[in-house]
């Protein structure tokens, strides 16, 4: 790519001005190996992991899992990175526009759930502008999907897209299939006053499965489509350094600092992998793999607290609020059914039957709670 | 007292001695690299806009961003970095962005009698803008009889196939003598409704190591895997021209053009990359109104002639972008008022001495834009609809720009000519501030002064040797100053704070100018001073209160250039007159351009090494053309080529664009038959056989493939 087209040569001759090979054009480095020690588990200088804390103790840790905590990831078998020093080291040159997506849920959150009143028109209608502004929560809403179901037929990637193809698929094409659909009914009966705490708890459970959601496709789209999307993984967690996270991260912090932990260690994870491998298509499927491992495991025990957590709430309210934490459980919960289902049919079964109730009182709150601690008891 | 209206068939004059184009009286200047598009050419090609009628034209590269628009490029320059005209007026307004824009393709190319492209700079006598060239239009005029009545009504209707094209013109020639001079009129109608544009195939990525697969991202396609989503548009033009003729030397014009097109949608947003089938961004109403009074007149050696032209210029645009990912209709009106002033005037050539003549040419111009513009946002599931801070502009911006200039032409012993020319301009802009979208007011104020000089020599009878140089200038506008809109590469915010850039042109030229065989070459430097370039942002650069810009993938401001962007290229034509009524026409052009690499580096450019010189935005890679045409009495039949090169050197916003393939847009070569046929004394046919291989072919920076296979058929009455 170095070339310089014949054309150009000619030019220069002709009108002998100088600079005509003092340029260096741009050249394509697509889809350069890297170095094959890269892609090679590291030998740990130490056999001990780093150990869960807190309430998490008994928790088995792995010395495949990335641990910049941990005597600075040199007890794992990653290969020294980018991400060793334990913060977020950006792999494109600005901030995603994912982080700007999570500062706008928080300050739909202000307006909607946190709000100490039942929000009004005006505030519903507010945060349905920040939510619709062009690049905007919805218009990443409207083409999540969920990388645990299969992709769609076909060579086409981001067939999502399409809302028809989304109807037809909607576990995969989550996002336009099943939570733009309750989004979109939340606000509108919001902005008309209908129950306006319960379609709050219904934008806060579709965007908290969103940025979920999110996180884990943003690793899967750096690895072929746009390698800095891991940057993205790392604003739909919060976009913010570890110590002070808001939006999907805080959830979890709030609910259990090791969880949080262990998700923002997912984070380092993925950004770690795209440091030691900066192909696109990536061509290392070792540290891929053990990045989305590690995030999805995390991530969704962060989920599960927060199913957890709502459930606990609901023998503690009354009225609309009651409601709302119900239809909060029945969405989360229906769509953790896939991650229960996964581990133990069972106890799926059994949570179904509390998350799909329809009336608070069928919830059984001891018995979700105990499933939902032994189903994702370790992040 | 009725006149006999009386159908004509006999020779009628069609040209008039006195037109003045332009403030000269035969159009662009002789001495800078130019050329000329007749009314018989544009009949030939059957050009489906104005933009589309330049393709043919030396050194002229035409992108489409859409099927409904068309920008060309002179010399790797474009939009706002060129300046079109119509009958010597100014259509370029203060909102013309950065980058390839939609209105040329305003003017409807029906109403053209001729086409005149100035490659090169031109701020002496135009002013701002015309940095890599000029376009200027100009309309057909009334025919007149001498002495005699004349009514000539004209129908032209038109087909074509790769767009489901239907439309026609109804035109009339009215003319006759009055008291003291001779009045004639010349308008029209004309309407059609243009379908989804067939390609020959889909384009794909060059590189085939990107990771997306083999085909860009826009546009989309329908099932078939030809027909192009996002084309389409209908159009309706209205226009006339009344022409006094007051004696021997002066006359006077009162005309007006309409042009009125609608549901025209940017084809690469419609939809954007990854975003859901039904976003789209459609110009539902794009209009443009022209009216204005011209008199021309011989009054005096130093006013040989004078042309004074009072214009008013309205431009209206509707968007709406329709985003079901969100169940939201964006809506943006802006309005822009032109009113303008145009003064030229030309002396008699002066004898100085036996052999040494001069002759002068002066002028004075100015415009005046006043800028409207406004924007909401309506829940399509509510119907509730609230209005926005802000449109794309500041609501009640103004714009000023004018000057005054004089250059002239000594013609010297030995075949030697010496030419040159300098002007005094002002600009001045204004804007409002707007708190509630952080957008911070503008009062700038420019008085650049620019000139050009030249020499030419004739060594032999039939060739000319020219070298010129040119200093032009472009005023930053009210678009770089005050617009925020989502521009092919990402979004785009203001910059209220940029300087004009300059352009320094070099060029020498060689013209061989025989009965046989015509030969233009030329070869061309410009330097850019504080060019403006688009350069990605980071969120935390974006202007206070725009969410999409932070949210989007890919920021922009304009910026001045830090150091000198460079255009250098070559344009080459070549005309054969042969026997046998055979004529030949080629030509070819290369541009190559860069500046320097200016802040970080954008979406799209991982994995991709770039040096501190970038080069510059969408430059038109190697291309050329091809004409054969063949003539025996009323039967004509021809055949043209066009052809380009791959085009991969791509600036950083480049990258971002999904415009472009990665990591370029590829070469094509795609041939056209011609021909026509009087069948009758006033009928004539037309056909064109496009793109007889059915290439699938995109000119680099279009969103757009060129139409597939198919026919164009057009049938003219008169």
């Amino acid at each position: 790519m170095m070339k310089k087209t014949l054309a150009g040569w000619g030019l220069c001759l002709l009108l002998g001005v100088g600079g005509c090979d003092s340029t260096p054009e741009a050249m394509m480095d697509m889809g350069t190996d890297m170095t094959a020690g890269q892609c090679v588990a590291a030998q740990p200088a130490s056999a001990m992991c780093q150990p869960f804390s807190g309430a998490l103790s008994s928790c088995k840790c792995s010395n495949d899992d990335y641990a910049p905590r941990f005597n600075g990831s040199k007890n794992d078998t990653w290969p020294s990175c980018v991400s060793d020093g334990n913060a977020y080291v950006l792999l494109g040159t600005s901030t995603p526009g994912a982080s700007a997506r999570t500062l706008a849920f928080v300050s739909m959150g202000t307006k909607l759930w946190k709000n100490a009143a039942a929000p009004s028109a005006a505030e519903m209608t507010a945060a349905r502008d920040e939510y619709a502004v062009a690049n905007g929560i919805g218009s990443r809403v409207a083409r999540r999907q969920d990388i645990h179901y299969p992709e769609v037929p076909g060579s086409n990637k981001f067939a999502c897209n399409d809302l028809t193809v989304a109807a037809m698929y909607p576990d995969r094409c989550a996002g336009p299939g099943k939570l733009k659909p309750i989004i979109d009914d939340a606000f509108a009966k919001g902005i008309a006053g209908t129950k306006p705490i319960v379609q709050s708890a219904r934008i806060e459970a579709s965007l908290l499965w969103f940025f979920y959601l999110s996180s884990l496709s943003e690793i899967w789209t750096s690895s072929f489509d746009n390698a800095p999307d891991v940057d993205s993984f790392w604003g739909y967690l919060s976009g913010t350094e570890r110590s002070k996270p808001i939006g999907l991260g805080q959830y979890f912090q709030q609910l259990d600092q090791e969880t949080y932990d262990r998700a923002f260690d997912s984070v380092l994870a993925a950004r770690c992998w795209r440091d030691l491998d900066q192909a696109l298509p990536s061509t290392c499927s070792l540290f891929y793999q053990r990045a989305a491992n590690q995030a999805d495991k995390a991530f969704t025990r962060g989920m599960a607290l927060i199913l957890r957590d709502r459930i606990g709430k609901i023998p503690t309210l009354t009225g609309e609020a009651q409601e709302a934490a119900l239809t909060f459980v029945n969405i989360i919960g229906g769509l953790m059914d896939r991650a229960a289902r996964a581990i133990d049919p069972a106890k799926a079964d059994q949570l179904k039957s509390s998350t799909q109730a329809t009336t608070a009182a069928a919830v059984n709150v001891g018995q979700a709670q105990s499933v939902i601690d032994s189903l994702f008891g370790c992040p | 007292m009725a006149l006999p209206l009386l159908w004509t068939t006999h020779a009628v004059a069609d040209s008039d001695s006195l037109v003045v184009r332009a403030g000269r009286d035969d159009g662009l200047p002789d001495e800078r690299a130019h050329s000329t598009i007749t009314r018989s050419e544009l009949d030939r090609r059957q050009p489906r806009s104005a933009p589309d009628a330049l393709r043919y034209e030396s050194g002229v590269f035409v992108q489409q961003t859409a099927h409904g628009q068309g920008s060309a490029f002179l010399r790797g320059l474009t939009g706002q970095q060129t300046l079109l005209l119509f009958d010597g007026i100014r259509v370029n307004n203060s909102t013309y962005r950065q980058g390839p824009n939609q209105y040329f393709f305003t003017i409807d190319s029906r109403t053209i009698d001729s086409i005149e492209v100035l490659r090169g700079g031109g701020s002496t006598r135009y002013g701002s803008d015309a940095l890599g060239g000029v376009i200027a239009a100009y309309p057909i005029e009334p025919l007149f009889a001498d002495g005699e009545l004349l009514f000539r009504p004209q129908l032209q209707l038109r087909s074509t196939s790769a767009d489901d094209e239907l439309g026609g013109r109804v035109q009339v020639h009215l003319s006759g003598p009055i008291k003291g001079g001779q009045l004639g009129f010349v308008g029209g109608v004309g309407y059609r409704d243009v379908g989804l544009l067939k390609s020959g195939g889909r384009v794909e990525n060059p590189n085939p190591n990107t990771p997306l697969g083999r085909y860009p991202l826009v546009p989309a396609y329908a099932k078939d895997g030809v027909t192009q989503l996002g084309t389409g548009f209908k159009e309706l033009t209205a226009d006339g021209r009344l022409v006094l003729r007051i004696g021997e030397r002066s006359r006077l014009s009162l005309a007006t053009y309409h042009y009125l097109q609608f549901d025209v949608p940017r084809t690469d947003q419609c939809p954007p990359p990854y975003a859901p089938m039904g976003t789209c961004l459609t110009y539902e109403q794009q209009f443009r109104h022209l009216v204005y009074l011209t008199y021309e007149g011989k009054l005096g050696a130093l006013l040989w002639p004078l042309r004074v032209s009072v214009s008013l210029q309205t431009q209206h645009e509707t968007q709406r972008m329709d985003d079901p990912s969100v169940l939201v209709e964006r809506r943006g009106i802006d309005d822009v008022m032109t009113l303008g002033l145009l003064a030229v005037g030309q002396t008699r050539p002066l004898a100085l001495s036996q052999k040494t003549q001069l002759q002068l040419r002066y002028g004075f111009d100015q415009y005046m834009d006043w800028l409207k513009s406004e924007a909401s946002r309506t829940f399509t599931d509510l119907g509730q609809t609230a209005a926005l801070s802000r449109g794309q502009y500041i609501n009640g911006s103004s714009y000023l720009s004018g000057g005054l200039y004089v250059d002239g032409t000594l013609s010297l012993p030995r075949r030697f000519e010496l030419y040159g020319g300098v002007r005094w301009s002002y600009v001045a802009a204004s804007a409002d501030a707007e708190p509630l979208s952080g957008s911070q007011a503008v009062s700038q104020r420019w008085f650049p002064v620019t000139g050009n000089v030249g020499l030419s020599w004739k060594p032999v009878s039939i060739l000319t040797l020219r070298f010129n140089a040119d200093h032009s200038f472009r005023a930053a506008n009210l678009n770089d100053l005050t617009a925020r809109q989502q521009t092919g590469p990402g979004f785009q915010f203001e910059n209220a704070a940029l300087r004009p850039e300059r352009a320094t042109t070099f060029e020498l030229g060689a013209v061989l100018d025989h009965s046989i065989v015509s030969v233009q070459l030329w070869g061309f430097q410009t330097l850019l001073q504080d060019a403006v370039l688009k350069v990605s942002k980071t969120d935390a650069e974006c202007p206070p209160s725009t969410p999409e810009c932070v949210g989007a993938w890919t920021r922009f401001q304009l910026q001045n250039a830090p150091a000198l962007s460079e255009l250098r290229g070559v344009e080459a034509m070549l005309r054969l007159r042969l026997p046998l009524g055979l004529r030949v026409r080629g030509t070819l052009a290369y541009t190559w351009g860069e500046g320097p690499r200016v802040g970080i580096l954008g979406y799209g450019t991982s994995g991709v090494v770039i040096g501190d010189r970038v080069p510059l935005s969408r430059v038109p890679p190697l291309h050329g053309t091809a004409e054969a045409v063949w003539q025996y009495t009323s039967f004509e039949i021809s055949a043209g080529v066009r052809w380009a090169t791959t085009q991969d050197r791509l600036a950083i916003a480049d990258y971002a664009d999904a415009r472009i393939p990665k990591y370029g847009t590829p070469g094509f070569a795609v041939v056209d038959l011609r021909s026509s046929v009087r069948l009758h004394e006033r009928v004539q046919v037309l056909g064109v056989l496009e793109n007889v291989g059915n290439a699938a072919y995109r000119y680099h920076g279009s969103s757009v493939n060129g139409p597939g296979r198919g026919f164009i058929l057009s049938l003219r009455v008169d």
